[in-house]
């Protein structure tokens, strides 16, 4: 949902025509709103990278079977941030929130980054549903998993992990809908919650339709994705334990331009995605913590496979795919300004087949990544993050061959204004 | 599914789920408020706090285990002066208890209760991690825990009409021990009054305020922000110049500088319970005071 500048001058416009308004209770203003006005705070995403990767290779590099328009996903679609070589303006997040009324709460986050401006979450929530249910209706991040529901400046690393953006792209599931969660009434922490979702996440879901000689595949209407999550947590002494199993199911497109993008094939059908993450902190005073996390994700799906190829002309034939990986990532806080943390990536399976026949994909994909966080306050981070990847290839003449990546990135996060306290 | 299997399933259930009675089911954010409310509800009440008493109050972790507890609360009681910021609005989010949400009459703020301290003129986190409403370690000034009683007595009866005499006689009974326990305190700090001190972090201001014990400086930087060593000298420079009777400490902020300070300049250093359960000996509300007190004044 990447719009330019008009409605990013707007917003700002209207900012600065709000603040001098707000400024009218001194004055003996009757109808002075200062302080309704809404907690607003915006956080500065930069960095740093060096990569033993010129940018137009690194660029090209792709997933391996995690194909819908062309050999791979580009690496472009994996990343949302530290992109380039050199300084990266990776974003400005603006977030607004506020109690609406006795009945609901708003949440918004525009992301406004070079490439446009983008509403990351637009959601209300209710504040008086009975028994311990609640509802969340607009735009907003899926709670499927642990680091799916989370901003990418709560994250402990630079980058999402290698499962998620496999499955979901650099930004997640973020998806219009609406989410129903309940929480049971126990002593320990239990919730259940549904997510209808319009399902236009097009690294696993999708809603376009596309033309394959003749044949019209529709456009998606309305909802085509529900999330289930179960949560729970608890405490033994100074250990918390915090788990889930979610799963995202519903229509798949993976549309392509075949007649042009030589090679290239497009998908309809429906995809799974199967998740279950556990997460152990344990504080050993108020500063110092060790944190565990791991997450398992697997995707199946199961549709037709539509291609041109040059000899053949039109095929379709069945496609089914298979795939399924994990991160584990260790996080310690030594003192109030230092954290260090090591992360593994694996996707250790990575099935598909066209009308039966098992395609030859690399299997193992690989990364390791390890950082190093200095927080002179809550408000300011600076965090150098060594990243070797393997997960990606290159194509030269039709031979896919892996591409090892050194990366070393320095980032800095930077947060003014009135910002929310993060959850668990 | 087997009858065995369905019977453990029950009772795993059974477990689980708390005895909800005709109590009324209280929530405090610190201990100390948990100890004062079990003061005034007396057996009418269960109460529980979400934070540890050892742990630091700006920055307790939100353990979704909190959820949980706010879920089924009647009352939640709260420090207030923004110390829970950091931590409690997400967790009052997706506890979603129209009973104790932000404006619901089942949310008690008690700094409203107390005369706030240093409420600064204007805000900048320039000046570290300040509080808009004035500091909000109002607590333990002893002073301040009888007008937190009525407070909380007044919210109790307003939501369980039926207990309206308990609470009343509670009160009262509270108001009559915690005034005998006061003259003693008074008595016992009296002779600190003029004596200068340095704190870590201005967690005691409101007693040393009481008492007309007088405040140097601290060891860390700005509110929330870690010494650095220039600062370190800087304090030095003063202690040269001033008589300096004790160094401050809380039991959950690093000590080395406070240590290394003490050492330097022969100061004792004392290391003071913040809230119930920050060190053995305060276990209730009346033996926190006791305690302070008596480290105060190393009988």
């Amino acid at each position: 949902m990447k719009i330019k500048f008009l409605p990013s001058i707007l917003l700002f416009g209207a900012l600065a025509v709000a603040v001098p308004l707000t400024g009218g209770e001194g004055t003996g203003n009757p109808f002075a709103q200062a302080k309704f006005v809404p907690d607003i705070s915006l956080i500065l995403d930069s960095s740093f990278v060096i990569r033993d990767l010129e940018d137009p290779w690194f660029s090209d590099l792709f997933l391996p079977g995690f194909s819908h328009a062309g050999p791979g996903v580009r690496a472009l679609e994996l990343d949302e941030a530290n992109v380039g070589k050199g300084f990266n303006l990776n974003y400005a997040e603006l977030s607004l929130a506020s109690v609406v009324d006795p009945y609901f709460d708003l949440f918004a986050v525009f992301h406004l980054s070079p490439e446009g401006f983008e509403i990351e979450e637009a959601y209300f929530s209710t504040r008086r549903l009975p028994a311990g249910l609640q509802i969340k209706g607009g735009k907003f991040l899926s709670q499927f998993g642990r680091i799916n529901g989370q901003h990418s400046h709560y994250w402990d690393f630079g980058s999402p992990p290698l499962v998620q953006s496999a499955f979901f792209g650099g930004g997640g599931l973020a998806e219009l809908g609406l989410r129903l969660s309940w929480v049971a009434p126990l002593n320990i922490f239990l919730q259940f919650a549904v997510e209808i979702l319009q399902g236009h996440n097009e690294m696993s879901f999708g809603h376009q339709g596309f033309d394959a000689g003749g044949i019209s595949i529709a456009t998606v209407d309305g909802p085509g994705l529900v999330v289930a999550t179960v949560k729970s947590s608890f405490d033994l002494g100074n250990l918390t334990v915090l788990a889930g199993i979610s799963s995202a199911s519903g229509k798949s497109r993976w549309p392509a331009d075949l007649e042009n993008d030589n090679g290239a094939s497009a998908f309809a059908g429906t995809a799974a995605v199967f998740g279950a993450d556990i997460t152990f902190k344990y504080l050993f005073d108020s500063i110092r913590y060790l944190s565990l996390q791991t997450e398992v994700m697997g995707r199946t799906s199961r549709g037709d496979r539509y291609g041109l190829e040059v000899v053949n002309g039109w095929s379709v034939c069945e496609q089914r795919s298979r795939q399924e990986g994990f991160y584990s990532q260790a996080v310690a806080r030594l003192n109030k300004r230092l954290r260090f943390g090591a992360r593994l990536d694996l996707i250790w399976k990575n099935d598909l087949s066209f009308a039966g026949m098992t395609q030859a994909l690399p299997k193992n994909l690989m990364r390791y990544t390890a950082m190093g966080e200095w927080n002179p306050t809550e408000f300011s981070r600076l965090r150098l993050q060594y990243t070797y990847d393997r997960s990606r290839y290159e194509e030269s003449g039709g031979i896919w061959r892996q591409r090892p990546v050194h990366e070393l990135t320095l980032q800095v996060n930077i947060t003014i204004g009135a910002h929310g306290a993060h959850a668990f | 599914m087997n009858m065995k299997k369905l019977i453990l399933i029950l009772a795993a259930f059974a477990l689980a789920f708390p005895l909800i009675g005709a109590k009324l089911q209280v929530v405090t954010t610190y201990p100390y408020i948990a100890g004062l409310t079990e003061q005034v509800g007396g057996d009418r009440v269960d109460v529980r706090a979400l934070a540890g008493g050892q742990w630091d109050p700006h920055t307790i972790m939100a353990k979704p285990s909190f959820i949980a507890k706010l879920r089924r609360a009647d009352l939640l009681i709260i420090n207030g002066a923004q110390l829970e910021i950091g931590w409690l609005p997400p967790l009052l989010n997706q506890a979603s208890n129209p009973k104790v949400n932000v404006g619901a009459r089942g949310l008690l703020d008690l700094s409203r209760s107390v005369k706030m301290l240093d409420v600064p003129d204007n805000v900048s986190r320039a000046h570290g991690d300040i509080h808009p409403d004035g500091n909000p370690h109002y607590y333990l000034d002893p002073h301040n825990m009888l007008p937190l009683a009525e407070a909380i007595a007044a919210k109790l009866s307003e939501l369980d009409g039926t207990g309206v005499q308990a609470y009343r006689k509670n009160l009262a009974d509270f108001r009559v021990q915690w005034n005998a326990k006061l003259e003693e305190w008074d008595r016992r700090l009296a002779d600190l009054k003029g004596a200068m001190v340095i704190e870590y972090h201005q967690n005691y201001d409101y007693l040393l305020r009481r008492y007309g014990i007088e405040l140097l400086g601290t060891i860390e930087l700005l509110p929330g922000i870690p010494p650095t060593s220039r600062h370190i000298q800087e304090l030095e420079a003063k202690i040269d110049n001033a008589s300096v009777r004790f160094i401050l400490q809380d039991v959950y902020n690093p000590d080395e500088a406070s240590r290394h300070i003490a050492t330097k300049h022969h100061i004792r250093l004392i290391k003071l319970p913040h809230d119930i359960g920050a060190v053995r000996e305060a276990d209730g509300l009346f033996s926190l005071f006791e305690e302070i007190i008596r480290r105060l004044t190393h009988d």
